[in-house]
């Protein structure tokens, strides 16, 4: 796979970095905000995938109340349940995954 | 100290023999022995066992005064002397307690002092014991006495020496402690005395005020109990916030994969947008070019149309420029009117003409405005549509509004503007040049508007700096005058037309003055200040701009509304009305009476002073007949009347003289307008004398009403004008 992935770039020879929302319930305003700060806070710490979803979880616990949960990574899976419309699945830098939701 | 030991025993063996012999029943013999047995029980075990003898032996001990413990050498070094000296001998007595208490000896000054103060004691004082000995000397008598035989052994063993003994000891204790305390003495004597004597003697009667100590456990203690409120849980439990599930699985590939549909999509809605958004561009671009090409269109079709019509309506062409009916010339004080083109329009079939305006720079260019007169059938449109007689098919200009269009008026020196009065009260201005489809100005607002139907617009002259105004007048009773800023319509009222004496009562006692409703209004052709306002009852006030508060003249003028009032051309002086009443009435300025009255046989919905004549009037009415008054050639009479439209079906509302050419044109209810030529006879011009060849029509036409005007204003003062009106019979 990864060879065929590693081919396809190198047919095509692009790499997406931006933002993409995979999965999102929020209201529009809401999502604008978080992709907003996801990507600064991804930018911030590029390095420290644990710091990054740290200061991504503080934020959105200062900004949209308590109780969120943040997985930054590159390679994992997830059942969550969340409290409806605060939840957000997100591909940023191309080879990273975000995962942000709300449960108390 | 140990004599009295010794003698413990003996009077401890008085006692019990003086119980004995004291007590009498058995009881108390049968306790003694009790006692003694008990005594005997608890001797100590290593007690020595001795015989008779030896505890009758007698051991004689002697006590010496002096104390063997007291250290009688002690020395203490004297500094003084430079040797020991002997320090002198200590006391003999030992402290062995030392208690300072707060208990006074009953018997003591103090004491006494002390109850007397508070009478307060447990129990009462005993007596002075002066008294005592000899009781106690009675007592020992008696028992010698009454005793007898029962304790002679003991009692003559043992009496005579105790008593004797006590006898001596307490007068010898008396003689020692002194006098001071006389109830020491008894101590001696034993307890049971003292007990008897507390028995038999009453207690010392305390004189002096008796003060009550406070006891301080001795209160009384209130309280009271209140309700407990009650206390109660209420529990309440939300509906928790919705929950849902997501679950995904994060890998390399599927982001890849994401990002790739994603992009592809993001790329084809780009193609679509900047596709829609050329088309967009391009169509705006389109409509723009078409509606250059349009207007270029139009205008050749509209003088295609022209022609067109020129050609079909040739004859009527010809007649309308040329025909003069022969047949005048063979009737005296007569004419007719010849029917020309008919002007509608297709969507105000329906509606009444109510207003005929012709523009006064164009002479062939005249508005037309279309409501309804019938307060129960109003339309939600209205219309005003500008014809040209050089086209009958079809409006030049048109102009839509939500409701009736009442009146309008175009500007004299402007006659681009248009303004017209609704039907809801407001007052809008076009500008035709810019179009029909919005007003330049329109009305805003509650305040800033007529409260009912406008009857009547009229510009005025420019102000002093330029602004266009206009006036208004409406059922509400107000006149307005409207100026046209920058970018609003600016209002003010000119007059409120209040009734004079017109008070009625309100609701609640207030007193509500009554207005009468504006119905037409006209301004003086030379002064601009002063107008002419006819009312809804029949009124006619003459008013100025200047001032509003009062009426320069109010004409009693008619029975009913007054529909047109319209100055002479010639004469401003003079001015014609008329009214629902039937009838058409002739004024001079300030001259209560009319001069002329003509009854037209039913309501008379206009009346115009003709421009080329100044006795030339024409009147339409309700019963579609069209009028025309010649008074210099028939003072009672018109010289013509002709029906323009059915009788029954149709009836004409409104009429309008043509400035330059002989034609009228009348408006009806069916949304016709219909031009008439008048014949020659309804157009006579006067002509000037042999003598006077120089004169111009104008002094002419003047001088020919001044004529007139002089023979009705012959009329005595005192007579009544001939208010029976000239009927008109046809």
């Amino acid at each position: 796979m990864a060879d065929d992935e590693g081919a396809k770039e190198g047919d095509k020879k692009i790499v997406h970095i931006y933002p993409l929302v995979k999965h999102s319930d929020m209201k529009e305003e809401m999502r604008n905000e978080v992709v907003e700060l996801i990507v600064s806070n991804c930018e911030k710490y590029s390095a420290n995938y644990e710091l990054c979803a740290r200061m991504i979880k503080d934020s959105m616990d200062k900004k949209f109340g308590i109780y969120w949960h943040v997985v930054v990574g590159e390679g994992f899976g997830f059942e969550v349940s969340y409290e409806t419309e605060n939840i957000m699945y997100l591909f940023f830098g191309g080879n990273l995954a975000i995962v942000l939701w709300k449960c108390s | 100290m140990q004599t009295p030991k010794v003698k413990e025993g003996k009077p401890k063996k008085v006692r019990t023999s003086k119980g004995k012999e004291g007590g009498g029943g058995g009881g108390d013999a049968d306790d003694f022995d009790a006692w003694m047995k008990s005594r005997q029980l608890i001797k100590p075990d290593d007690q020595l066992e001795l015989t008779e003898a030896e505890l009758g032996e007698e051991v004689t001990k002697v006590l010496t005064p002096t104390n063997t413990n007291v250290l009688r050498n002690l020395v203490v070094f004297s500094f003084k002397d430079g040797e020991y000296v002997l320090a002198p001998t200590p006391s003999n007595t030992v402290t062995l307690i030392s208690f300072a208490g707060n208990s006074l000896h009953v018997d003591s000054e103090e004491a006494r002092y002390q109850v007397e103060e508070s009478d307060e004691i447990g129990y009462p004082l005993p007596m002075p014991n002066y008294a005592v000995v000899e009781q106690r000397e009675t007592l020992q008598e008696g028992e010698e006495e009454g005793e007898g035989d029962d304790d002679e052994k003991i009692g003559v063993d043992a009496k005579p020496v105790p008593e004797g003994g006590d006898e001596e000891e307490v007068e010898e204790e008396e003689d020692e402690e002194g006098k001071q305390e006389g109830e020491h003495a008894t101590e001696g004597e034993g307890g049971a005395e003292e007990e008897e004597r507390a028995g038999a003697q009453p207690a010392i009667p305390t004189s002096g005020k008796k003060k009550k100590l406070i006891n301080q456990f001795n209160y009384c203690e209130r309280a009271t109990l209140t309700y407990v409120n009650p206390k109660r849980n209420v529990d309440t439990q939300t509906i928790p916030p919705p929950r849902s599930q997501f679950g995904g699985n994060v890998l390399q590939w599927i982001i890849y994969d994401s990002y790739n549909e994603d992009y592809e999509e993001q790329q084809k809605m780009g193609q679509l947008a900047g596709k829609r958004v050329s088309a967009k561009k391009t169509f705006k671009k389109k409509t723009a070019h078409a509606e250059q090409l349009n207007r270029k269109y139009l205008r050749c079709w509209q003088i295609l149309e022209r022609m067109i019509n020129q050609n079909i309506f040739d004859d009527i062409g010809n007649d309308y420029r040329y025909w003069e009916d022969p047949a005048d010339e063979y009737r005296e004080g007569e004419g007719n009117l010849l029917p020309l083109w008919k002007f509608q329009y297709e969507k105000t079939k329906k509606m009444n003409v109510t207003e005929l305006v012709f523009n006064p720079s164009y002479y062939d260019l005249f508005a037309v405005c279309y409501g309804s007169h019938d307060f129960l059938k109003q339309h939600n449109e209205g219309y005003l549509c500008l014809f040209t007689v050089k086209n009958p098919a079809y409006p030049d200009y048109i102009i839509q509004t939500d409701c009736g269009v009442m009146c309008c008026d175009i500007h004299q020196n402007y006659p681009f503007l248009v303004v017209i009065g609704l039907y809801d009260g407001n007052v809008a201005v076009y500008d035709l040049r810019d179009g029909c489809k919005e007003p330049m100005y329109v009305s805003r607002g509650v305040k800033c508007k007529h409260g009912e139907c406008v009857w009547q617009v009229k510009w005025g002259p420019d102000m002093a700096d330029g602004e266009i105004n206009f006036y208004s007048v409406s059922s509400d009773g107000c006149v307005f005058s409207w100026i046209l800023m920058q970018n609003k319509l600016w209002v003010t009222t000119i007059i409120t037309l209040y009734i004079e004496n017109g008070i009625a009562d309100g609701p609640d006692g207030t007193k509500v003055t009554l207005r009468s409703g504006g119905s037409c209004v006209q301004f003086h052709p030379t002064n601009p200040t002063v107008f002419l306002v006819g009312t809804e009852i029949g009124l006619i006030y003459k008013c100025s701009t200047l001032f509003s508060s009062k009426y320069l003249m109010t004409y009693d003028a008619h029975n009913m509304s007054v529909y047109r009032i319209d100055y002479n051309r010639f004469d401003s002086n003079i001015f014609v009305s008329c009214s629902g009443d039937w009838r058409v009435k002739v004024w001079e300025d300030m001259r209560a009476d009319p001069l002329f009255i003509f009854d037209l046989g039913s309501a008379v919905g206009d009346v115009k002073w003709a421009p080329y004549s100044s006795t030339v009037f024409a009147a339409v009415t309700t019963e579609g007949k069209v009028h025309v008054f010649d008074l210099n050639v028939n003072k009672y009479k018109p010289i013509c009347v002709q029906a323009v439209v059915p009788k029954r079906k149709n009836k004409l509302t409104r009429l309008a003289f043509n400035e330059k050419l002989p034609f009228i044109i009348v408006g009806d209810e069916k949304g016709a307008t219909t031009s008439l030529k008048l014949s020659p006879n309804l157009r006579l011009m006067v002509k000037p004398p042999k003598k006077q060849l120089y004169l111009d029509q104008l002094t002419l036409q003047t001088a020919k009403l001044e004529k007139l005007l002089s023979l009705v204003r012959e009329l005595p003062d005192g007579d009544q004008a001939p208010d029976v009106a000239t009927t008109v019979n046809t």
